[in-house]
């Protein structure tokens, strides 16, 4: 716990942590403090003047809050005539050449100016001259449509890419009223976690093309998920919504704050995963190319079991604690070998050293911690021995190419377990459908160690079942999460104190 | 509690009413009256000859839908989503495009209002910060044997035409 100290916010005693700066010390208490080019990841900078703040008693007395430290006894003044007479003149400096365009702006709805104007401000605007114009709709790159028009200047952009990418793409040229945010000229952006200065922009300056026009932001419902793009795990704002008549379909993920995975960002790649979980999905069974129900799906698998000479079950690296210590408690029960072969996941050379790993698995980690082989020659011998292949979402094409796919899979039956209508999977003789991980909840460990939970974000119209669900009907002996928890707290030790409901929200580092 | 109550006298209840025989030749006495008198001359009669005369519509009334556009033709709906945020019957489902003339950024590529479920509120006609949807075309009447016909869309929205004239609209309150 982080040492705390008392001070008065327009003269009531408030208790923050130290060591802060007034915006969040006292932001965490759940006091405001309007601001527009302060972020904690990129620090003050103090160019916007909006959270200026009165101190009463020692100092001078009008502070940016951004760039004073909390300290004990201070006397700060919000609510003053005189700080509120700032606000408002600040605001009515931002809005003179603004074009307030919300009906069309993407960020209405979300946008710090907006929600300021209608606290702090409120008057029209007084201005008799013509704007200043500016150019509007440029792509800076990386999918970044910017507006000039309607930025602020705040920086945060130019920041980002100074401070956190360090590739410097943007700067603010010009000054006063003609200042504007600009890319060299022939050098757009160009990093992999550009799309993070949309979110950022406190405005709608910044817009993201993919995300462009497709939803206003108070129709879509939020919720909590973890990215499975790469074994980081970072956590994500999940924002969906089911249109009328429609599916439930999601439009974008953001990145939600989480210090000890992915502070406050995520990649691009990342981010426009979300695609995957609406397109190309596996909706209904099929047993040779023909639509099924999922019961005689199963009960056309159990067939196939009592068939098969030899079965061999492989796993994905993105399934959940709960999937896999499901799917084993079923391989132990048909007393087929089990594999984790998932070489293709890795992609030697592409991480870097902030968020994106090499290992595009989610839950390698989980893998090894419940002991499943990933080797491949023992996955190739295996299956040279059986007749029959059972493969949980497992994406083999990964690793390898269509005519070693034939060749592997001669003379073998295959039934895939899968969210994706992949090549992979129509080369299998039956394919059941299951839930994507918008569509389950259960739990990861990262890159790092750290386990994390997730719930179920999406419901789609027929919601396929999750994996788990479909290895108890194939057999499994595990029916219920309890079970799966009970068994999980058995085979790894350092999941003893497991409980999916005590786990923190930023995940737990497993020792 | 002081309403004035007054209280009538039940009829029915003599032997004669009771009865009824008479009661219904009376009631019948009645009816034949208005039948011939209104069969012979029907110039004096209380109800309107719908559908042979319409009734006339008021500017302010809230009729069909219909999208407006700019002198040259364009939409002047910029698919800012109001209207749809504002339905109580959430029967407007709009999709947004890029607009590539210089009107505006966006535009709607989709504007549906089904018909069927809308209630005639005029909600999203207050909404619409632009002035691009009224109910002024003075359709009151909207009729057709199958349910896909009730969806209304841009097209059909933008080329119905409006029943009054600007100055009469104006003059309505809008």
């Amino acid at each position: 716990m982080a040492e705390m100290i008392k001070l008065f916010v327009n003269g009531n005693e408030v208790e923050v942590e130290a060591g802060k700066n007034l915006i969040d010390a006292i932001g965490a208490v759940g006091i405001e403090i309007p601001h527009l080019c302060y972020h904690p990841a990129l620090g003050a900078d103090g160019n916007c003047r909006m959270c200026l703040v009165g101190l009463e008693e020692g100092g001078p007395p009008l502070v940016p809050a951004c760039k004073t430290p909390a300290a004990e006894g201070m006397k700060v003044l919000l609510d003053a005539d005189h700080i509120k007479k700032i606000q408002h003149d600040v605001l009515e400096f931002q809005l003179i050449n603004h074009p307030v365009d919300c009906p069309v702006c993407d960020q209405a709805g979300e946008c710090s100016l907006q929600d300021y104007y209608m606290t702090y401000d409120g008057q029209k605007s007084r201005m008799t001259v013509p704007q200043v114009t500016k150019s509007k709709k440029m792509d800076f790159g990386c999918g970044v449509v910017h507006d000039q028009e309607r930025c602020v200047l705040c920086g945060r952009c130019v920041r980002f890419c100074r401070q956190i990418t360090r590739t410097g793409e943007l700067g603010i040229v010009n000054r006063t009223d003609t200042a504007r945010v600009a890319i060299f000229p022939g050098r757009p952006l160009d990093n992999r976690y550009a799309v993070n200065v949309v979110d950022l922009c406190p405005v709608g300056a910044m817009t993201s093309a993919d995300f462009r026009f497709k939803q206003r932001v108070w129709f879509m419902k939020k919720e909590r998920g973890v990215c499975h793009g790469c074994s980081r795990g970072c956590n994500i704002t999940i924002d969906h919504n089911r249109e009328k008549d429609q599916d439930d379909l999601i439009y974008r993920f953001r990145p939600l704050f989480n210090e000890q995975v992915n502070g406050y960002f995520i990649c691009d790649e990342g981010r426009l995963s979300y695609r995957d979980e609406n397109e190309n999905r596996l909706t209904e069974a099929r047993l040779s190319k023909t639509t099924i129900s999922l019961d005689r799906a199963v009960t056309a698998s159990l067939k196939e079991f009592k068939r098969a000479e030899g079965i061999v079950i492989l796993i994905s690296p993105d399934c959940s604690l709960e999937q896999m210590v499901s799917i084993k408690s079923l391989a132990e029960e048909l007393g087929a070998p089990l594999s984790g072969f998932s070489d293709g996941y890795i992609k030697k050379g592409d991480g870097d050293d902030y968020l994106i790993q090499d290992d595009k698995a989610a839950n390698r980690a989980g893998l090894t911690a419940l002991n499943i082989d990933s080797s491949q020659s023992a996955f190739e011998e295996a299956l040279a021995k059986a007749g029959l292949l059972i493969n949980f979402n497992n994406d083999l094409s990964l690793f390898y190419d269509e005519s070693s796919l034939k060749k592997l899979f001669k003379e073998k039956r295959v039934i895939g377990v899968t969210s994706r209508d992949t090549k992979l999977f129509q080369m299998a003789n039956l394919v059941i459908p299951v839930a994507s991980f918008t569509e389950y909840s259960g739990s990861i460990i990262n890159c790092d160690n750290i386990l994390q939970t997730f719930n179920r974000a999406i419901t789609k119209n027929d919601a396929p079942l999750d994996m788990s669900e479909v290895a108890a009907l194939l057999g499994g002996p595990l029916k219920t999460n309890g079970d799966r928890y009970d068994k999980l707290k058995k085979i790894v030790v350092s999941l003893n104190d497991f409980n999916p409901d005590t786990i923190p929200a930023t995940g737990l580092k497993l020792t | 509690m002081s309403a004035k109550v007054k209280t009538l006298e039940r009829k029915g209840s003599s032997l004669a009413e009771k009865i009824y025989f008479v009661e219904i030749f009376k009631g019948m006495a009645t009816t034949f009256g208005h039948f011939w008198r209104n069969l012979l001359d029907n110039s004096n009669l209380y109800v309107r000859h719908y559908p042979e005369v319409e009734p006339e519509i008021p500017v302010r009334w809230r009729g069909r839908h219909r999208l407006t556009s700019h002198e040259d033709g364009t939409v002047k709906c910029v698919a800012c989503f109001m209207c749809q945020t504002n339905c109580p019957a959430e029967c407007i489902s709009i999709e947004a495009g890029e607009r590539l003339d210089d009107k505006a950024e966006k535009m709607p590529v989709k504007f549906n209002i089904d018909l069927l479920e809308c209630i005639y509120c005029g909600y999203c006609v207050e909404a619409c910060p632009l002035d691009a949807i009224r109910m002024d075309t003075g359709i009151y009447s909207v009729t057709d044997n199958n349910r896909e016909s009730f969806v209304l869309g841009l097209e059909e929205l933008l080329q119905t035409p409006g029943a009054f004239s600007e100055e009469e609209y104006k003059k309505g309150g809008a």
